[in-house]
């Protein structure tokens, strides 16, 4: 199966005359791509995710499919399969009526139809389940029935509204790569919505961070950690330490600390922000800032050792995986902690 | 200890009170004697038999469980789209609708059957099939509404949206998935409509005729001129008729569900 490309083009949802729920969002998803939409709630995400669907009107704006005008279809001429976040199974069929439905609206014959189901069935691994009803199945199942409910009808688009927010740590991570595995086996243009961002950087090609209805990043997971465009990307994606400080002479005054930022920077106020677990306790080099601190607290989890840090009067957490025949540092000591120049954003402060 | 005890007792005076009427029919049926008269000097089953052999009154009865079948029918077919409308949409003057259309229910049931007396004699509607079908589905709609509205405002939303994602034009969304998961509340708005057409008297008192009546009214005819136990024969059976009904909604679908409890 080929994928579909899908165009969003100044997409626009507003209730009365508040702020828009959704401003004038504009994307373009190649053919068999896997992008998360990822931010807090009341960003838009789902607002997005059901305009594309058709599950709700847009107030402004064009969705494409392989570049034709769906905008003004009803969602049951769309062509696109959705997996909602209650899984939203038909209690009065079985599993098996529930992954049939798309097909005999179809109106396929029913030995295809059955041969399909069972396809379906097979690929998340339901094939014995097929005869129960919605509610005899544990949540994992259910979401598996819905997500093969969506897919049997091999829709051009497959929308997924926060599938896994509804499952236990334990089965969430299992249906992540079980998801991503079909995904890719499909190759079906795939819009995920989620809050969570270890599940957006884990499962999607790219992520959209929205905020307040518009996307607020468009990057590879690895450019949404790394390069955060903003203070707020920084802050949602990944935890980050948030420092006041402020620019003079392209360099970074925090306190009286004084270090090197990785660009050019305009004077003013400025949030330094720096992942916890790139931050080291070694003495920098060149490329690297290095600062001296006093250790204030130190969490010792086995694996983990995290410790707050106090230089130049900021709070700077350090996260390092635990070493071998290194006692943690005592609180009180006086340390070097230093990370790479690279490592350190900076965002001018917006000023209330 | 005693707190309860006494909870306990007035819960059952309560219930005394509620059915002692019901109850006192049921050996009244059973009476021996010519007239009404507490308690019977003897029991038989003669007003059993002799109820049906009362031309009157079993032609009512069965006008009245056709009356009460036809209200059924055409209020489910009226109720359900309001039911829909009213409970999902979202529009200018949805509230006041609702009101207005259950408004029936607490207006004085006299002045709704004056109001039709004087309407329906100009249209010569009076003692007609269409003019108590008109009536009854006035005081039936509302409660229709209410159940079905009750019983649209429980199903998941999302249910319907997948199934239309899935292909399926509204029409088919509605008949393979929004009526399914309705069906308790369709069976509980069946039931409860059929006993309100059947069990209406006020109403019916201004717009029968004497060609056609219903079983209520005719009881209350027969009982102004006639003071033998017959009538509380019948009344035993309506007792029962009730009964069942409730038995089989309670057994088929839960009454507590079915009214979206």
């Amino acid at each position: 199966m080929a994928g579909t490309a899908l165009v969003l083009e100044g997409l626009t949802k507003r209730y009365g005359t508040l702020a828009p729920a959704v401003d004038a969002l504009s994307l373009t998803v190649q053919p068999g791509e896997f992008i998360g939409l990822l931010g807090p709630s009341g960003c838009g995400k789902t607002t997005t995710l059901r305009m594309i669907g058709g599950l709700i009107e847009a107030s402004g704006g064009r969705v494409l499919v392989d570049g034709r005008d769906v905008t003004a279809l009803p969602p049951h001429r769309r062509d696109m399969g959705i997996v909602f976040q209650n899984y939203a199974l038909f209690p009065h069929m079985d599993v098996a009526g529930n992954v049939a439905f798309g097909l005999e609206m179809r109106g396929m014959k029913r030995g295809e139809i059955a041969a399909k189901v069972e396809a379906a069935l097979d690929l998340v691994r339901l094939g014995h389940l097929a005869k129960r009803r919605p509610k005899e199945l544990s949540g994992g199942q259910q979401q598996r029935v819905a997500l093969a409910r969506a897919l049997v009808i091999e829709p051009s688009v497959l929308l997924l509204d926060e599938p896994l927010s509804n499952l236990d740590a334990k089965l969430r991570e299992e249906m992540r790569a079980e998801i991503q595995d079909i995904q890719r086996r499909l190759g079906i243009t795939t819009i995920f919505v989620t809050h969570d961002q270890a599940e957006a950087l884990a499962m999607c090609d790219r992520i959209a961070v929205m905020a307040q209805g518009r996307i607020a990043q468009l990057g590879t997971p690895h450019d949404i950690y790394e390069h955060p465009a903003s203070e707020f990307v920084a802050d949602f994606v990944g935890r980050s330490n948030r420092i006041a400080g402020h620019a003079a002479d392209g360099r970074l005054n925090i306190g009286d600390l004084t270090i090197d930022a990785p660009a050019p920077v305009a004077p003013g106020p400025v949030t330094v922000m720096i992942r916890p677990h790139r931050i080291a306790f070694t003495a920098g080099g060149a490329g690297w800032n290095e600062v001296r601190g006093s250790v204030r607290r130190v969490t010792y989890v086995g694996d983990v050792l995290a410790c707050e840090v106090t230089a130049g009067g900021a709070v700077f957490l350090v996260e390092q995986p635990t070493q071998p025949g290194v006692p943690p540092p005592e609180a009180g000591a006086e340390v070097c902690i230093a990370w790479r120049v690279a490592d350190t954003l900076v965002f001018p402060r917006e000023t209330a | 200890m005693i707190g309860r005890a006494a909870h306990r007792a007035l819960i059952a005076a309560l219930f005394l009170f509620l059915l002692a009427p019901v109850v006192l029919v049921i050996p009244m049926s059973f009476s021996a004697d010519a007239f009404l008269v507490w308690p019977p000097s003897g029991f038989s089953l003669r007003w059993y038999t002799a109820m049906w052999r009362e031309t009157k009154l079993m032609e009512a009865a069965r006008n009245s469980i056709l009356l009460a079948c036809l209200v059924c029918a055409a209020t489910l077919v009226l109720a359900m789209p309001a039911a829909l409308v009213l409970a999902r949409g979202r529009f200018r003057g949805r509230e006041a609708l609702v009101a207005l259309l259950t408004a029936p229910l607490l207006l004085p049931t006299i002045v709704l059957a004056l109001a039709l007396l004087i309407l329906f004699v100009g249209y010569g509607l009076i003692g007609s099939w269409p003019g108590l079908l008109l009536a009854h589905l006035l005081v039936a709609l509302p409660y229709g509404i209410r159940v079905l509205m009750t019983a649209v405002s429980t199903l998941p939303p999302a249910v319907e949206e997948a199934a239309s994602s899935l292909g399926a034009a509204p029409w088919r969304v509605f008949r393979r998935i929004t009526l399914p998961l309705m069906l308790p509340g369709v069976a509980a708005t069946a039931a409860i409509v059929f006993l309100v057409s059947f069990d209406e008297v006020v109403i019916s008192l201004f717009v029968v005729g004497p060609e056609l009546t219903t079983l209520p009214v005719a009881m209350f005819r027969y009982v102004e001129s006639r003071t033998d136990p017959l009538v509380a024969a019948v009344s035993a059976l309506l007792v029962l008729l009730t009964l069942s009904i409730v038995i089989v909604l309670e057994r088929a679908v839960g009454l507590g569900r079915a009214l979206g409890k």
